[in-house]
C-alpha cells in the first residue's frame, strides 16, 4: 500500500456545483435579454461570464493537482477513543491552495489552506468500535475554489490502519495476587515499599495511599497497596487470572493491569495465551503487552 | 446573521453592489434609487452593529413597500425600465436577507443582471470598462467566499487574472455566437425613443439620434453603372416653408401644373429600388428621377410618391440622371422659397454682407460661405447642444456644431437672406455597395438634409453644406458604422497653431479612432455584419460555423490548460537539497527522519542515538535552519557552507 499520492489531474472527478447550475441558469437569463433587445454588450457580459464558467474548470483542477498526501504520525487508541491519523499534505509547487477540504467518508470537512512550497496537516478522527486493526473509512478531498461554480473530488487509496487496544476495564481491580508467594501475613508485610495493586478504600487507610489518579478518572476510591522488594519480581499479568464474562471483560481487565503497572512503574511479567513476556519494565515491554491485547 | 459569513466578505460583496448599481442613477427614477441606496446603506452599518438590522416583520413591510414603489413607479414587469427597477428593488431587499451562503451567490447573480440592465441605457466604451471592472470586483467576493486565508488585493488580482485568461473565450464565443434577429415584442420595448427616419418636417436639433439606427430602408440594384458615392443623393421630401424652428412642405399643390419641364443630360442610371416597408408613401429615388412607372408619381418637388401600399416590401423600376436643369420657377415658387421667419438679426445681415451675399454672383456667395464654415471650425457631430431658442442664430455664432440638419437649414436660411432661392430637401446620401449583392444598401443611418439653391439658368442645384465640414461624410464609402461612431467626433480642419492644439488632436483622433472601433467591431456586430464576417472567413453553413466554435475553443483551452498546468518547477531549492542528502546519509543507521519531525527534533534524537554525529550533523541543522527560516542575507555563502559540510558528513565511515 501507498504511503504518498501525489494528486493528478486525470484522477480528479470534477462537476458543477448547485451553485454553478445556477450561474448557468444567470447566464442563460443573460443571453435571452440580449437577444430580445439585439444588445452586443449584454451579449459580452454573458459570453464572458461563460469563459469564467468554463475556466473555471480548470482553475478548480489545478486547486488539488500537484498536492502530495502523506501520511503522518498515526498513534494507536484504546478502543473508543477517536483515531488520530495524520494527513499532511505537502505542496511542493510554486501555487499556494485555499479551502483544501479533506474528510472521512460522511464527515464534515475540514478545511485548510497550503502555502507554496509548504505544508500542512489534518487530525482525521474517527470514533473505533472494534479492538484490532482500524481501518479508516474512505478519505475525500475536495476542493470549491475558486469561485464555488465546480466542486473537484478525489477519493485518494491512502489507508490508515490504526491499532485498537482493548477498552481498559472502567474499575481497576487490584492485581492478582495468587502468584504471589506466601512467605509472610499479607497484611503485615504490606509496607511502604513498592506498589503491587489497588484495592477498595478502606476507611483507616492513609490518605497518602489513595489511588488519586484513578479517582480523578472518576473511577472510584481506592487505596495504593505497597509491598517489600522481595515480591515486586513476582507480578504476573495473566489473562488466565482474570475475572469476566467474556474474552473481551478479561481483556480489559488485563489492560487496565498493564496500563496500572506501566504508570506505578512495577515491573511486571505478561502471559496472554501462547505469549508470555518476562518480568521487565518500560515504554518497549508496555507497548509490546498492549500489541499483543490489541491483536489477540 | 450566519455567523459563517465573514464581515470581509460582506464588505466586499456591498461594496461591489453599489458600485454595480451606481450608474443607474442615471436612468432609474429617483425613489426607486434611492430605496435601493437606504437598503444598502442600511446593511453595511448592520456589518458592524448587527443590532441595527431589520426583524423580519421590518423587512416584510421594506417589501410591501417596495412593491408599491414599483406599482406606483410603473406598470407592469416587463420591458426595459420596468425589468431594471424590479431587479434593483429585488437585489437591494435581498441584501437584508443574507442568511446563508446561498443568498450571497443569489445576490451576485442578481447583480450581473443589474450590471447588463446597465447596457440597455448606456453602450459606450467606459461603461463597458467600469462594468468589467465592477465584474473583477464581484468576482472578487466569490473567492473571498471559497478562499480561506487569501487576502484582499490577492483576490481581486486572482479574480482579474480569471477574468483575463477568460477573454480570447469571450471573444470566440462573441465573434462566432448565431446572433438571432429576435422579434421585438412589443411589450418588451419602451416607447421613448422615435423610430429613426425622415419625417415631413425638419427641425435644426430636434432630431439628435436620427443616423444611430441601422434599420435598411431600400436597397438599390443598378443595371449598368453605379453613381460615385458623392452622387447617391437619395430624394426624399422637400421642405421650403418654415416658421423660424420648423421647416415643412409647401402647402401649394398646384405646383406641379406650372413646373418647366427637366431636361436631363449625361448618362443614365437604371436600377430597381426595393423598398422595405415604410411609414410614409416617399420613395427615395436618385436625385433626379426622370423616369418611374405606375404607381410611383412625381411631386411638384420632384420627390416621387407611391400610390401602392407602402407598409409593405415593393419594388419600382426607375431612371435618373446626375445632370439636369429644371429651368425656371413660377412666382409663386420664388416668393415661398425666399420666405424668411424671423427677420434675419444684424449679424447674420452683416455676415451675409461680408461673405458677399448682396453681389451679384450667388455663386461667389456659396463658395464663400463654404470657406466660412471650413475656417472657423464648424463641428460635425450628432451629439450637438441643444438649440431652443433663434437656432440658426445660435448655431452660427455660438455653438456652431451640428449635422447635416443643422447645415441645411442655416445655409437656406442664408441664401434667402440674400435674396437667392433655397429650399431644404431630406432624404438619405450614401449607401454602401454590396460587392456580391450588386446593390447599394441604404440605412436609416444615411439619412441627410441638403439645400437647394435655384440659380438663373441651371435651375435648382444641390448644394450640399455638411460637406464643406465633413468631406468624409459624403465622399468616403461612409457606413452606418463610421456614422454611428462619428457620434460626437470634429471634422473640423486640423489647425496647428500650438502644440497643444495638435496634442489634443492627436489624442481626439487616437479617441475617435478606439470609439469608431468599439461602435464598429462590438457594438454593431449585429446579424448582417457577423454574416459578413464569417463568410469572409469562409463559413456558410451553421455546421462550419459548428466546427469554427468548437475548433477555437479547443484550441484557447489547451494553451490555457497548457499555462496553467505547465509542471510548476518545482525547485526545491538547494537548502532542501542538500539537507535531503545529509540525511540519506543517516539513513543505514535507522535514523529516518519523520515527516511531520521539525529539523530540532530530529537532531535531537540523532544526538541520543548516535552522539559521535553531534557535532557535525548539528552544524548542518543549523545551516539548514538559518537559510529555510531566517533571514537570509548571504544564501549564497551559507548555501556553500551547507554544501562543504554535508559532502563532509561521513557517518558511515566512521
Amino acid at each position: 500500500m501507498q504511503d504518498s499520492i501525489r494528486l493528478h489531474y486525470r484522477r480528479l472527478y470534477i462537476l458543477p456545483t448547485k451553485r454553478g447550475m445556477g450561474f448557468v441558469a444567470l447566464l442563460v437569463l443573460l443571453v435571452t435579454i440580449a437577444a430580445i433587445y439585439n444588445n452586443n454588450l449584454v451579449y459580452l457580459l454573458s459570453f464572458l461570464l461563460a469563459s469564467i464558467f468554463f475556466i473555471t474548470i480548470l482553475h478548480t483542477v489545478k486547486s488539488l493537482e500537484g498536492i502530495v498526501l502523506k501520511k503522518g504520525h498515526n498513534p494507536a487508541v484504546f478502543l473508543g477513543e477517536n483515531t488520530q491519523n495524520q494527513l499532511i499534505l505537502d505542496n511542493p509547487t510554486n501555487t499556494a491552495r485555499f479551502s483544501v477540504q479533506v474528510n472521512l467518508l460522511n464527515q464534515t470537512p475540514q478545511i485548510i489552506d497550503i502555502n507554496a512550497q509548504d505544508k500542512n496537516s489534518v487530525l482525521l478522527k474517527q470514533i473505533t468500535t472494534q479492538r484490532g486493526w482500524h481501518q479508516s473509512s474512505t478519505l475525500i478531498i475536495a476542493s470549491l475554489y475558486p469561485l464555488g461554480l465546480f466542486r473537484t473530488w478525489i477519493k485518494p487509496k491512502l489507508e490508515f490502519k490504526t491499532l485498537v487496544y482493548p477498552r481498559p476495564s472502567a474499575n481497576s481491580s487490584p492485581f492478582p495476587s495468587s502468584h504471589i508467594s506466601d512467605d509472610a501475613p499479607a497484611d503485615s508485610s504490606q509496607g511502604q515499599d513498592d506498589f503491587y495493586g489497588v484495592q477498595s478504600y478502606q476507611a483507616g487507610d492513609s490518605p497518602r495511599k489513595i489511588h488519586w489518579r484513578a479517582l480523578a478518572k472518576g473511577q472510584g476510591l481506592y487505596s495504593k497497596q505497597y509491598s517489600g522488594e522481595s515480591r515486586a519480581n513476582e507480578l504476573i499479568l495473566d489473562y488466565e487470572l482474570t475475572t469476566g464474562a467474556d474474552s473481551e471483560q478479561r481483556l480489559s481487565q488485563l489492560c487496565r493491569w498493564v496500563i496500572d503497572a506501566h504508570q506505578a512503574n512495577i515491573p511486571y511479567a505478561f502471559k496472554l495465551g501462547s505469549l508470555h513476556l518476562d518480568t521487565h519494565q518500560g515504554e518497549q515491554h508496555y507497548q509490546q503487552c498492549l500489541e499483543a491485547l490489541a491483536l489477540f | 446573521m450566519n455567523p459563517n459569513i465573514s464581515s470581509r466578505t460582506l464588505i466586499f460583496l456591498l461594496s461591489s453592489i453599489g458600485l454595480m448599481t451606481l450608474p443607474h442613477v442615471l436612468h432609474v427614477p429617483l425613489p426607486l434609487i434611492s430605496f435601493f441606496f437606504l437598503l444598502l446603506g442600511w446593511r453595511f452599518i448592520g456589518i458592524f452593529k448587527p443590532a441595527y438590522l431589520p426583524s423580519q416583520i421590518i423587512v416584510f413591510c421594506l417589501l410591501l413597500s417596495g412593491i408599491g414603489l414599483l406599482i406606483f413607479m410603473h406598470q407592469g414587469v416587463f420591458g426595459r425600465d420596468a425589468g431594471t427597477a424590479v431587479f434593483i428593488t429585488a437585489l437591494g431587499l435581498k441584501l437584508l436577507e443574507i442568511k446563508s451562503e446561498r443568498d450571497l451567490y443569489l445576490i451576485t447573480y442578481l447583480a450581473f443582471i443589474v450590471a447588463a440592465s446597465q447596457f440597455l441605457y448606456l453602450q459606450n466604451l467606459f461603461m463597458a470598462v467600469y462594468i468589467l471592472l465592477v465584474t473583477i470586483s464581484l468576482l472578487g467576493t466569490l473567492l473571498c467566499i471559497n478562499s480561506g486565508s487569501l487576502g484582499n488585493t490577492a483576490s481581486i488580482k486572482k479574480a482579474g487574472s480569471i477574468l483575463l485568461q477568460a477573454l480570447p473565450l469571450m471573444a470566440v464565443l462573441f465573434i462566432f455566437f448565431p446572433r438571432i434577429e429576435a422579434p421585438r415584442w412589443s411589450f418588451l420595448q419602451d416607447n421613448n425613443q422615435a423610430i429613426t427616419g425622415l419625417s415631413d418636417s425638419l427641425e435644426p436639433g430636434s432630431i439628435s439620434q436620427l443616423g444611430l439606427s441601422g434599420d435598411i430602408v431600400f436597397r438599390a440594384k443598378f443595371t449598368g453603372k453605379i453613381p460615385e458615392n458623392n452622387q447617391r443623393y437619395w430624394r426624399g421630401p422637400v421642405f421650403s416653408y418654415t416658421d423660424g424652428k420648423r421647416w415643412t412642405a409647401s402647402r401649394n399643390r398646384r405646383f406641379k401644373h406650372y413646373l418647366d419641364k427637366v431636361t436631363f443630360s449625361g448618362e443614365a442610371y437604371h436600377y430597381k429600388l426595393l423598398m422595405e416597408p415604410q411609414a410614409k408613401n416617399w420613395v427615395f429615388a436618385l436625385d433626379m428621377p426622370a423616369a418611374f412607372e405606375f404607381p410611383l408619381h412625381e411631386n411638384g418637388v420632384h420627390q416621387l410618391l407611391t400610390s401602392k401600399s407602402f407598409s409593405q416590401r415593393a419594388e419600382y423600376p426607375i431612371s435618373s440622371y446626375a445632370q439636369y436643369n429644371t429651368g425656371y420657377i413660377t412666382k409663386v415658387e420664388y416668393r415661398e422659397n425666399l420666405q424668411l421667419t424671423p427677420q434675419p438679426a444684424e449679424r447674420i445681415d452683416e455676415l451675409v454682407a461680408q461673405l458677399g451675399g448682396f453681389d451679384d454672383d450667388p455663386e461667389q456667395f456659396i463658395k464663400n460661405l463654404f470657406q466660412h464654415f471650413r475656417e472657423n471650425k464648424f463641428e460635425y457631430t450628432l451629439m450637438p447642444p441643444a438649440l431652443p431658442n433663434k437656432p440658426i442664430e445660435t448655431f452660427l455664432f455660438d455653438t456652431q456644431a451640428g449635422f447635416c440638419g443643422h447645415y441645411a437649414t442655416a445655409f437656406t436660411y442664408l441664401m434667402r437672406v440674400a435674396g437667392i432661392p433655397a429650399r431644404i430637401v431630406t432624404g438619405y446620401q450614401g449607401g454602401i455597395y454590396n460587392e456580391t449583392g450588386k446593390f447599394i444598401e441604404v440605412r436609416q443611418a444615411n439619412a441627410h438634409a441638403w439645400s437647394e439653391v435655384w440659380i438663373q439658368g441651371k435651375g435648382w442645384v444641390r448644394y450640399d453644406p455638411t460637406t464643406a465640414i465633413a468631406p468624409e461624410r459624403i465622399n468616403n464609402d461612409v457606413n452606418i458604422e463610421q456614422q454611428i461612431s462619428n457620434n460626437s467626433i470634429s471634422f473640423a480642419p486640423i489647425q496647428l497653431d500650438s502644440q497643444t492644439v495638435s496634442l489634443l488632436k492627436s489624442m481626439r483622433s487616437v479617441w475617435s479612432s478606439m470609439d469608431y472601433s468599439w461602435h464598429r467591431w462590438i457594438i454593431n456586430y449585429n446579424r448582417r455584419n457577423q454574416l459578413d464576417f464569417l463568410s469572409k472567413l469562409g463559413i456558410h453553413n451553421i455546421l462550419s460555423l459548428l466546427y469554427w466554435l468548437i475548433g477555437s475553443i479547443a484550441f484557447i483551452s489547451l494553451i490555457l490548460a497548457a499555462y496553467l498546468f505547465k509542471k510548476d518547477r518545482i525547485k526545491r531549492d538547494k537548502t532542501q537539497h542538500y539537507y535531503w542528502q545529509a540525511c540519506q546519509k543517516l539513513v543505514p543507521l535507522k535514523l529516518i527522519k519523520a515527516q511531520y519531525e521539525g529539523a530540532e527534533d530530529f537532531a535531537k534524537r540523532v544526538d541520543a542515538t548516535a552522539p559521535e554525529f553531534k557535532a557535525q550533523f548539528q552544524i548542518i541543522t543549523t545551516l539548514y535552519i538559518q537559510l529555510r527560516y531566517g533571514n537570509i542575507k548571504q544564501q549564497k555563502r551559507l548555501i556553500q557552507q551547507l554544501k562543504q559540510a554535508v559532502k563532509q558528513f561521513k557517518p558511515r565511515g566512521v
